[in-house]
Formats: structure tokens, C-alpha cells, sequence
């Protein structure tokens, strides 16, 4: 056992101590130096305002201007976005700006493009104005001249009527009667043009048609050109109308409507000369208005670009600032207001880095009085930190998305990293399929540095993320398809010549009887002679099961062994001698015995039958065994094995709260001494001891020792692990059924798509055949296999093997770092 | 090949498997001892599913049966 204590520690195994420390920050270099301290990444800044509202910790300022400064940083971005601009992703040369300067030139630059933004809508909504109101003038004049053709020919047409018809004198006369009040009251019809959107153009027309109860004439032509709507900023069909009505009220009404459908009235004089001259003016206005938009266009895309070069930097920075101000605001003044007080976690082995850090800070402000950086106890515990590389970090969080580990308490991580991707493989086993995630992973390696710097989909962000897990998952599978003897479902005779051969010569009795073992055992995996073989499913059946349950009891027995040495490391001699050896005792008893009768079964070949042996060890422990009698003195084991499991029930159940409560009730007024003696002493060297909140010092009240509590807290535990210890190892049969499921679907897709394709000599249906094998080898063995193996594995991780030995009640170390900021606003 | 042979053949793998990771990432005793770990932990589970399917086959109750259409 000291061995064990000799060995190095292992990082991984259990996470790093912690220290937590005072920092005691004179007011002019608080600022530098927690920018260095985010530059380095390992303190972890406690929050001593917690209980202020954050519109009264002191640089509530500073916090506002720099979220107004990334508003408009946003802003900038967004204009950017939709002139189409992107960000350049070189970062600017790296010279310092102030954050003054960069306020000041933020105002600037957004002053100027707003006021830019605004001139250009002016100029736009003037520009739609006249494209219209140019439209209306072409059309009108279509509308307007017929009338005039009109008026025109009647009037030759009313000419020769009166020359050639006198007997229609009273007609013609009536007809003339009839036109001169038309062409002397051509002042009495009136019309007002305009443009309307096309949506509205039939709602229009009827409610001007109720309104002038149908004394008017409505023409109407489409626009050949849709405009562009401001509001919108989409394209929008209009159509050019013209309204003839008599009389005033006629035209208050239907100027009221035009304005309720928004429709644009434009007012075209009747006369053609006068049209073709504003027509004219409007064209040329139009062109005008033209290069003005683009010189402006210009003149913004100009501007934005100035600004897009540099827009990261100031982002970042931006950012950094309002981040180095939240960490200020996190700590406190003291007394004098010329100091800052602050607490923080960091890990042991980083405390020389960060005095270095806090040197350079007190030099580079020119700051006359040093940083004080020193420990403090605690009584909290503190966060959970481990470092992790490229390879582990997957591992640890797929842990951690489990519980986050207790300070200090055994990482399961350690040996996740084989297991789990080893009990995927059991599920998952096949060499082809293997080789194929192979391949996949391979290539999400290869590209690791390219894939990483891009940003990616959040699919393909897991997916790179476990690429070092699922080249692990791909390796092991391929060992485990040797084992199982599986390529895409085919065996393969690599390791030798089968075990098997026919009785005799004819092999005749090879389809009833079946055939024979000669020679030595298969050396490697499963004899390639059961496939295809009737009696495949009941071999591998209850191969797999024995192997599941094998696999089981080892993983188990490893979570209760992690327990020892939790116990042993945090000196719990309680937790050993009443926790940690019924334990075992119990497991070992009822199921490392069924494993140790599996393995004598399959050594002997002996025909005895364990599920009765085993439900019979319960039922009638002393009868007789019989020919299920596998080993000399079996009965005897079995009533020892039995008595001793019904022992250790009670032995896990009761000792360990009445030995806590007799702790408790000797070992606290000894306490509460030694606690009045360590006030005594803290309170004379301490200056600050009277203003800083000093939550990590004060000792939690007096806990009290709930005796029935912790009693049903025990009960509740080793329940769990008796019922437990059945039901998780019947849990580990799903490696069998998974397996198995895997193994079906191979040889169904196999044999019934690939195979009955391939038997027809037809170049189409071969190719049809091998498609359909390709897409449902991939998306269904591949894909979906994959991830229900995956989460299986890792419910056998998270349930059967942690809730041996993990609590996982920890919270995860999060320093204050300029780096993981990057990732947060985006 | 019998059990025993087999089986130090995956023990020999396994030594020598640490000794390669000694020789070429050696970076401080703790990464050593993680590796090593991770190692044994490896050959460990290879070792125990390959003997798991060689003792299955070693006395088989059931052989083979052949399917009749052929």
C-alpha cells in the first residue's frame, strides 16, 4: 500500500489544489494589473458584491460606456452587413489606443453615418418620388390623348353630321348639344393621377366607386418598372391610375381616399406641350438625383471600409475593457479607499506566475506601493480544475456533462478513455465499419489545424470536437470485428483453418447433427464456421451474454476499488471498514461467483445450468446439486457465499451513522474550542479584518448532526447498491443486444440487398443493388448505429460505473480570461 | 496456440506498447504514469474479450449446424 503512496500523482486522476488568495490592489494599478491577470487565465475572481445591485458597485460608469461603445460597434456591423461589406480578418497592427480616444472616434464615426444614412434616404425618397411621378406623366399622356383624339374627331364627325344629315337636325342638334356642354365643360371634368400600390389598386377603385356612387371614370395601366420602398426596401409593383370625376366634393373625397391608401398624387397638366416639357425637367432631374445617390453610396462605402479595417480590434478591445471593468466591480475598497481587496481561486502551481504578473503590473503603472498577494484558509470548497490537453479534454467532458468532480475526488476520466470507446466497440464490432470511422476520424485530424480556427455548425463542432474519441472508437471496433469475426457482416478465415469439420467423409449429417470440433480451438475470435450455421444465434447468444456480464462484475468491481482509494485519500476510515468492504463483499459474493461459474463452465464444458444453480443457491441453499455441480465442495461455497452476502447488508447498512453520531457528539465541543482560539488569532494581525466580507472565514453556524437524516441518507445508499448491484448487472446485457442488433442489420443488408442484387447478371440492378447497400451501410450502420452505441456506452459510464464511486457535486474552476471572452458575445 | 501462449503474447504487447510510449513521449512522470495507465487499462480489456471468446469455443455444448439449401 505505501507503493501506492510512492507513485507520482497523476494530474488527470484528481484535480489541482487550489489555493484561495487575498490580492491587495493599490487604486492606480488595479487596471493593469487585472489586464494581466486576464492576459494569464488562472485566478478565478470571487464575487465579494454580491449582494449590490449592479447599478451600485463603483465603476457602474466605466461598465455603461463601454456597452455604449459596443453598441455602436454593433451598429457598425450591421451597416456593414447590409452594404454587403465584410470584416476584414486580419487584425490590425497591434498599436494601443486609449479607451478615450476610441470613445471619442466611435462617436465620430457613428455621427457621421447616421447622418449619412439619413441625407441618402432623403435623396432616395425624393428619387422614388420622381421616378413616379415620372411614370404618371407617361402613362397619363397614354390616358390623356385618346380623349383629345377623341374630342377631335367628334368634332369632324359632328361637322359632317350636321353637313350631310339636315333631317337629323334634332339629333345632330342634340348630339351638338350634347358635345359642346362635353368640350366647353372639358374644364368641368376633372382628373386627379397618381401611382398606387398594386395590392390595393381594386380596393381603391371600388371605394372610389361607392364614394363618387359611380360618377367617375377609373383608368388604370401597370408601371413598367417596380420601386424600391424605403420602408421595406423591397421592390414593389405599382400601378399608374387616373380618376375623372366632376365636381368639388367629388375631388375632396377622393384626394381623402388617395391619402388613406397612401396612394402618391401627382398633378399632370392636360396640355401635351406642357407635359413633354416638365417630362423633360423630371428626366433630368432624375439623372441628377442618380449620381447623387451613388457619389453618396460611395462616400458611406468608403467610410465603412476606413472603419471595417480596424473594426476587430476595437471589438476585442472593447470587449476586454467591459470585461476588466465587471472583474473591478467584483472587488472591494477598504478603508483608506486607496486600496482594492480582492479574493480569488487559483491553482498552487500558478501562484509564482501570478506574482510575476502583479510585479510587471506595479512597474508598468509606475505605482509606488506593491501588490500584496497572499493565501488565505477557506472553508469553502474550492472549484474543480484539471489540465487537460487536445486528447483528454474530449474525455473530460463527457464526464463533466455528467458532474462536474468534487475537489480533489478520483477522475473517472482516467479511465474512460479507454473504456468507453472500448464498450462502444463491443457494441459495435465489424472491421469494415471500423475501418470506415477510421477513415473518418483521420481526416477530422488531418484538418485539425484548418477545421480549427474556422468557426463551424454546431453538428460538425461535436463532431470535431471527439475526433480523438472517435479514432479511438474506430480502432477498437476494428479489434472487436476481428474478434467477432465480422466484415460487413462476412467471416473471414485469417487466423487459420476452422475448428470445425464434417463427421465423415459425405458430410450427410452436416444439416442435422452438425459438425464436429477437431483439432485445436479457433486462436483468434469467433470460428468462422457459425455463420450461417443454424445454431449461430444460440452460440453467439450466449457468448455475448457471459461476456456481457463478464465485462459487467470488471467494471464494477474497478468503481467500487476507485472508492478505496477515494476513502484512503480523504483519510475516511469509516467509509473503508463499513462502506467500501461490504460492498465488495456483496458484489463479489453473488456475481464475481456467477463469473467465476461462467469461466469454470466454459473450462470444464460441463452441461450444468447457471441460471438454476444460481436461483437455486437462493431458493434451497442446502439441497442437493446434482448435475449441475460444477466444482468438488460447490454446496458448501454457495451456503458460505450466501451467508456471507446476507452479512454484509446490515454491516453497510448500520454501523456507519451511529459511529458519526458518537464522532459528532466527542469530537464538536472540542471543535467549537479550537474555532474561539483561531478567531483569537486572526483578529490581531488582520488590519482589514473589520471590512472585508469575509464569507470564506466565517464557519457555517454550528451544523447540527441530524441523526435520522444521515440514518435514511445511509439506508437510501446501500439499498441503491443492493438492488443495484442486480439491476446494473442485468444493465450490462445490453452489450449483448446491441451487438447483436448491429450484427443482424450487417448480414440483412448483406445477404438480402447486396447478395440478391449481385445474383442477376443485369449491370443496372447490380449498380441500383450496391447503391442501396452503400446508402444503408452508411446512414444506418454508420450514423445510426454509431450514435446509439455511443450513448449506450456512455449511459454504462454515467450510471453502472460512476454511481459506484463518483458525487460529482463540484463546480468547475472558470478564471478570468481574455481568451474565453472571444467566444461568449458572438 | 494454446490459452497461456496467447495470453503472454498480449502481455509482451502490452510491455512493450509502454516501453515504446516511455521512449518517445516521455514528458514528466505525471503524463508517464496517465499513459502507462492507459495502457494497461487497453490491454487489459483486449486481453479479457479475446479470452472471453477463446474459453467460449474451448468445450463447445453446441456445434455448428449447417443450413440444408446450398
Amino acid at each position: 500500500m505505501e507503493y501506492i503512496d510512492r507513485l507520482p500523482s497523476m494530474d488527470l486522476m484528481r484535480s489541482e489544489k487550489m489555493m484561495l488568495a487575498q490580492l491587495i490592489i493599490p487604486v492606480e494599478s488595479a487596471h493593469r494589473a487585472v489586464s494581466y491577470l486576464g492576459q494569464l487565465g488562472l485566478l478565478q475572481f470571487r464575487d465579494l458584491n454580491d449582494d449590490k445591485s449592479p447599478f451600485q458597485r463603483t465603476f457602474v460608469n466605466q461598465v455603461k460606456r463601454c456597452a455604449e461603445m459596443s453598441r455602436k460597434l454593433r451598429f457598425f456591423k450591421d451597416q456593414m452587413h447590409k452594404a454587403g461589406l465584410g470584416l476584414s480578418p486580419h487584425p490590425a497592427s497591434n498599436t494601443d489606443i486609449e479607451l478615450e480616444d476610441l470613445e471619442v472616434g466611435l462617436a465620430e464615426h457613428e455621427h457621421e453615418l447616421i447622418e449619412m444614412n439619413h441625407n441618402s434616404e432623403k435623396l432616395q425618397k425624393t428619387y422614388n418620388e420622381l421616378l413616379e411621378f415620372k411614370m404618371v406623366l407617361q402613362k397619363a399622356g397614354d390616358f390623356l390623348m385618346p380623349d383629345g383624339n377623341h374630342s377631335a374627331d367628334h368634332e369632324t364627325e359632328l361637322d359632317e353630321n350636321v353637313h350631310a344629315n339636315n333631317d337629323y337636325a334634332d339629333s345632330a342638334s342634340l348630339l351638338e348639344q350634347e358635345m359642346q356642354p362635353g368640350m366647353s365643360d372639358q374644364s368641368g371634368v376633372k382628373f386627379v393621377s397618381g401611382v398606387i400600390c398594386k395590392s390595393k389598386a381594386l380596393r381603391f377603385e371600388r371605394m372610389l366607386f361607392r364614394t363618387t356612387r359611380g360618377n367617375m371614370l377609373f383608368n388604370q395601366a401597370p408601371a413598367d418598372d417596380p420601386i424600391v420602398d424605403p420602408a421595406s426596401n423591397e421592390m414593389v409593383e405599382n400601378i399608374v391610375f387616373m380618376v375623372f370625376f366632376s365636381g368639388e366634393q367629388a375631388r375632396k373625397k377622393i384626394h381623402k381616399i388617395c391619402e388613406a391608401f397612401g396612394a402618391n398624387c401627382y398633378p399632370v397638366p392636360e396640355d401635351s406641350i406642357k407635359r413633354r416639357q416638365i417630362t423633360r425637367d423630371v428626366l433630368s432631374r432624375l439623372s441628377e438625383l442618380e449620381t447623387t445617390l451613388e457619389a453618396g453610396l460611395r462616400h458611406r462605402d468608403a467610410a465603412l471600409n476606413s472603419i471595417a479595417f480596424q473594426l476587430t480590434k476595437w471589438m476585442n478591445m472593447v470587449r476586454r475593457e467591459k470585461a476588466i471593468y465587471d472583474t473591478l466591480n467584483m472587488l472591494n475598497f477598504d478603508v483608506t479607499k486607496k486600496c482594492l481587496v480582492g479574493e480569488g481561486w487559483c491553482p498552487i502551481f500558478a501562484k509564482t506566475m501570478i506574482q510575476d504578473a502583479l510585479q510587471r503590473a506595479t512597474f508598468d503603472s509606475s505605482s509606488q506601493v506593491g501588490i500584496i498577494f497572499h493565501v488565505m484558509d477557506s472553508i469553502e470548497s474550492p472549484p474543480t480544475f484539471f489540465r487537460t490537453n487536445h486528447f483528454t479534454n474530449a474525455y473530460q467532458e463527457i464526464v463533466d456533462a455528467y458532474g462536474v468532480a468534487k475537489y480533489q475526488e478520483a477522475n473517472p476520466a482516467v479511465y474512460t478513455v479507454i473504456t468507453f470507446p472500448f464498450l462502444f466497440a463491443v457494441m459495435f464490432g465489424d472491421w469494415g465499419h471500423g475501418i470506415c470511422l477510421l477513415l473518418g476520424a483521420l481526416v477530422l485530424i488531418a484538418r485539425e489545424k484548418r477545421l480549427g480556427s474556422q468557426k463551424l455548425g454546431s453538428f460538425m463542432e461535436m463532431l470535431f470536437g471527439g475526433r480523438y474519441v472517435l479514432l479511438l472508437m474506430a480502432l477498437f471496433s476494428i479489434y472487436c470485428g476481428f474478434i467477432y469475426n465480422e466484415f460487413f457482416s462476412v467471416p473471414f478465415h485469417i487466423f487459420g483453418s476452422s475448428a470445425y469439420k464434417c463427421r465423415d467423409a459425405t458430410c450427410s449429417e452436416a444439416g442435422t447433427i452438425g459438425l464436429i470440433k477437431v483439432g485445436d480451438t479457433y486462436p483468434f475470435g469467433v470460428d468462422p464456421s457459425w455463420r450461417g450455421s443454424r445454431s449461430e444465434l444460440p452460440f453467439l447468444n450466449s457468448l455475448k451474454m457471459k461476456m456481457s456480464i463478464l465485462f459487467g462484475v470488471s467494471q464494477m468491481n474497478l468503481g467500487i476499488i476507485i472508492s478505496y482509494f477515494n476513502a484512503r485519500f480523504f483519510k475516511n476510515s469509516i467509509d473503508i471498514k463499513y462502506q467500501f468492504v461490504p460492498q465488495m463483499i456483496f458484489l463479489n459474493s453473488l456475481f464475481g461467483y456467477l463469473s467465476l461459474l461462467i469461466i469454470i463452465k466454459w473450462c470444464t464444458g460441463s452441461q450444468a445450468d447457471l441460471y438454476h444453480v444460481m436461483i437455486y443457491m437462493f431458493l434451497s441453499p442446502f439441497e442437493d446439486l446434482g448435475e449441475n455441480k460444477l466444482f468438488w465442495g460447490q454446496g458448501v461455497l454457495q451456503v458460505i457465499l450466501l451467508l456471507v452476502a446476507v452479512i454484509a447488508v446490515p454491516w453497510m447498512l448500520f454501523p456507519k451513522p451511529f459511529i458519526l453520531k458518537k464522532l459528532h457528539t466527542e469530537v464538536a465541543p472540542a471543535l467549537i474550542r479550537f474555532q474561539g482560539r483561531a478567531y483569537g488569532i486572526l483578529g490581531t494581525s488582520d488590519m482589514y479584518s473589520d471590512e472585508e466580507p469575509d464569507s470564506a472565514r466565517h464557519p457555517h453556524g454550528e451544523e447540527e448532526f441530524n441523526f435520522s437524516e444521515v440514518f435514511v441518507h445511509q439506508m437510501i445508499h446501500s439499498i441503491e447498491f443492493v438492488l443495484g448491484a442486480v439491476s446494473n448487472t442485468a444493465s450490462y446485457l445490453r452489450l449483448w443486444a446491441l451487438s447483436l442488433a448491429h450484427s443482424e442489420l450487417s448480414t440483412v443488408f448483406y445477404e438480402k440487398v447486396l447478395l440478391l442484387a449481385w445474383g442477376y447478371n443485369n449491370f443496372m440492378i447490380r449498380l441500383v443493388g450496391l447503391a442501396v447497400f452503400a446508402f444503408a451501410t452508411a446512414f444506418i450502420l454508420l450514423m445510426m448505429e454509431t450514435l446509439s452505441a455511443f450513448l449506450h456506452a456512455l449511459r454504462l459510464h454515467w450510471v453502472e460505473f460512476q454511481n459506484k464511486f463518483y458525487s460529482g457535486d463540484g463546480y468547475k474552476f472558470k478564471p478570468f480570461s481574455f481568451a474565453s471572452l472571444t467566444d461568449e458575445d458572438e | 496456440m494454446g490459452f497461456l501462449v496467447t495470453t503472454l503474447i498480449f502481455v509482451l504487447v502490452g510491455i512493450i506498447a509502454s516501453l515504446l510510449t516511455r521512449i518517445c513521449c516521455n514528458k514528466g512522470p505525471s503524463t508517464n504514469l496517465l499513459l502507462l495507465t492507459l495502457i494497461i487499462t487497453a490491454t487489459v480489456c483486449c486481453w479479457m474479450m479475446w479470452a472471453i471468446v477463446y474459453l467460449a469455443q474451448m468445450n463447445p455444448l453446441i456445434v455448428p449446424i449447417l443450413n440444408e439449401e446450398e
